[in-house]
């Protein structure tokens, strides 16, 4: 089915049956043509014929006309014409052929017929003028169009084998035609595929054709301009927000810490501490929204380097693992050898420290962390023994500041998973949050870039 | 006669923060408002490290670490900037740094790290060490071993990588953050602080039963391995 919708097979399906079509017309009205061509020529033949023996009846009457018919008529001459002189009563006179046929009217201007000729063992095909004589007599005269015929036979024969020859040629034009089409469009589908991956700077290139497919190419580029200067009004807008949120929040920690410094009175330090705490958790969230922007943006693959994941989950297992242990947790690693990917480290690290830290919140008793490979798409998954998330909430909870309950209320600023979830799209793939039964298993699914595991020839869906 | 750092700093608050900061720990510190006049002190002073900030007037300051290390001048230099993004942090760092400080940031974070990297442009030389100690505490890099006043002390794999990185930065500040990134070879906000209860366990095995503490908490910036308390 999906063959039949598909728009190149379709174009290559017309072009085929159009070549086709073309190719039956024309031989059809060869065919029509050559048989007329034959039939007229029969037909002047029998009349000259007639016009012929009428000069000679009016000259000499019936015997004449009988004499020179049957001269005309001996066998010795092979003669391709017939003639019949048949008396009124319709008895035979003169010819070469034994009786009036009962299907020719005694007046007929034009008729195929088919007859035995004397002397010849097969009927023949022939094309034959009756005129009724003034003396009563009537004259048959025709030509015979089976050589003719045979002709045409062997002219149709070639011309099915060249049917067969255009059939044939009608395919490989339709192939050409999609391959054409395919090939026309490979840039713009490759330039579209190489930006979708983060490379920005890539266009179409043009061929100065001016047709559908460069206008096409014309119009992707445009778009792409559009997308590259939205990217980096993004960039600057985040850049210059993060410079003048953070120029303040620089000073005003400053002013924090050096009042510190030089109070010992403990109430006034206890509110100082405080007040810093709050300015870091500030710049804690200003920095994760920052970093939810610049992800979803797809800001920042020119910094994926090749990571084992499962390294990384080991590296995080064992940093985590002691602050895990005091608090009662227990974790448990279970990941594939060989998970290489391209990755930004910096970021994938931040996701998953926040997917452990979040289990350590609101988990119990065992966090396992797993990797594995699915295809070309590698799975990381925190999975925990807690209370879990609701089906219904959890939506919610990936949304940007979205927090589920009062309980969960002055930790963090609920950005965690929303950057989890920013990290993962930027590498190509997806969060999605799981019962774990009980608890829940938050699983970030990564598909490292189609050009490291070859020319993925799969038209992306979702 | 201590430490000469030049801070090119056009936020007068800022600058004046930093300036007073590293006066009173004893540093000489002159001060330029804006990349020219950075790049000029840069070239003439002879400095023990410069603290640079990135968004400048008049030259940005990659601009004037472009031109600095083009002069041949090879102070140490540490970027203070509030662009605090990965790509910002490697394009800071590769271009010709020796460290990349995001604002806002703790004084503790900026003494510590300028202390490291004077540290280490007078350091040792380049023959490699085989052995580190601190007071009666000693790490055999070759045989991986620890002792403490003669009796041996038995360390996890990263538990022998921090307390060598503590070692190689003995009486000095180091902070979370360096830790994370020097034994853990993250960056990243790890949220809770992971790093404490590895330094409360390493500390265990150090500290226990002997006569003083070697591994001390400074509070609102880090740890310190020291003798002194």
């Amino acid at each position: 089915m999906r063959l039949i919708r598909s728009a190149t097979f379709r174009f290559a399906a017309l072009v085929f049956l159009l070549q086709l079509a073309g190719a039956l017309l024309l031989l059809a009205a060869v065919h029509r043509l050559t048989s007329a061509e034959l039939s007229q020529n029969a037909r002047a033949l029998a009349e000259e014929l007639r016009d012929d023996l009428l000069a000679t009846y009016r000259q000499g009457g019936t015997v004449a006309l009988a004499q020179t018919i049957a001269r005309r008529t001996a066998p010795e001459r092979e003669p391709s014409s017939a003639i019949l002189l048949a008396a009124p009563d319709g008895s035979f006179l003169a010819g070469n052929i034994a009786a009036w046929p009962p299907n020719v009217p005694i007046s007929t201007p034009w008729a195929v017929i088919e007859i035995y000729r004397i002397g010849q063992s097969a009927p023949e095909r022939l094309g034959v003028v009756a005129t009724h004589l003034p003396g009563g007599e009537r004259l048959l005269t025709g030509h015979a169009i089976d050589n003719a015929l045979r002709f045409t036979t062997v002219m149709e024969g070639a011309m099915l084998s060249t049917l067969l020859l255009a059939i044939a040629l009608a395919a490989i034009a339709a192939l050409v035609a999609a391959r054409l089409i395919e090939h026309r469009l490979i840039a713009t589908v490759e330039t579209a595929r190489a930006v979708a991956a983060g490379k920005l700077e890539h266009r179409v290139p043009l061929d100065r054709s001016g047709d559908a497919f460069e206008r096409l190419a014309i119009v992707v580029n445009a778009m792409l301009d559009r997308i590259a200067a939205l990217m980096t009004e993004l960039k600057v807008v985040t850049d210059g927000l993060a410079h003048d949120l953070r120029s303040p929040l620089t000073r005003q920690r400053a002013m924090l810490e050096r009042a510190l410094g030089r109070t010992q009175e403990e109430q006034a330090r206890l509110a100082l501490g405080g007040a810093i705490e709050e300015s870091d958790r500030l710049l804690a969230m200003l920095n994760a929204a920052l970093q939810i922007s610049r992800a979803e943006a797809g800001l920042g693959r020119e910094l994926f380097v090749a990571t084992d994941i499962g390294r990384m989950l080991a590296d995080l297992e064992e940093m985590y693992g002691p602050l895990a242990e005091e608090r009662g947790f227990s974790i448990a690693l279970a990941t594939e050898p060989d998970l290489v990917a391209p990755v930004h480290r910096e970021l994938l690290g931040q996701a998953l420290a926040n997917l452990i830290d979040n289990a350590l919140k609101y988990g119990a008793g065992e966090i396992s962390l797993s990797a594995d490979r699915r295809g070309d798409a590698i799975c990381i998954a925190v999975a925990d023994r807690g209370r879990g998330i609701a089906e219904d909430q959890r939506a919610e909870a990936l949304r940007r500041f979205g927090r589920l309950d009062a309980a969960r209320r002055g930790e963090g600023a609920g950005l965690g998973l929303s950057l989890v979830a920013a990290v993962a799209r930027l590498h190509g793939g997806t969060l999605s949050l799981e019962d774990n039964d009980p608890g829940l298993c938050a699983r970030l699914t990564i598909r490292p870039e189609a050009d490291a595991s070859g020319p993925g020839a799969r038209p992306a869906s979702g | 006669m201590g430490h000469k750092i030049l801070v090119v700093e056009d936020d007068g608050a800022t600058a004046d923060y930093i300036a007073s900061g590293l006066d009173q720990e004893g540093f000489v510190v002159d001060r330029a408002g804006n990349g020219r006049d950075g790049l000029f002190h840069a070239i003439d002073g002879n400095y023990d490290c410069i603290v640079l900030d990135r968004m400048l007037p008049s030259m940005d300051g990659m601009a004037v670490l472009g031109s600095m290390r083009a002069a041949g001048v090879e102070t140490p230099v540490i970027i203070l900037s509030a662009l605090g993004s990965a790509e910002d942090r490697v394009a800071g760092l590769t271009s010709g740094s020796d460290d990349y400080l995001t604002k806002p940031f703790a004084f503790a974070e900026l003494l510590a790290r300028i202390r490291l990297q004077i540290r280490k442009s007078k350091g040792s030389g380049p023959q490699p060490e085989t052995t580190l100690s601190c007071a009666d505490l000693e790490m055999d890099l070759l045989s991986r071993r620890v002792r403490r006043a003669g009796r041996p002390i038995e360390l996890q794999p990263r538990e022998f990588r921090l307390l060598e990185y503590l070692l190689r930065h003995k009486d000095q500040v180091v902070t979370r953050t360096m830790l994370l990134e020097g034994v853990w070879d993250y960056h990243f906000d790890p949220g809770t602080n992971v790093i404490d209860v590895h330094i409360s366990r390493l500390r265990k095995k150090l500290d226990e039963g002997q006569a003083g503490p070697l591994l001390h908490t400074v509070r609102g910036a880090g740890y310190r391995l020291g003798a002194d308390a």
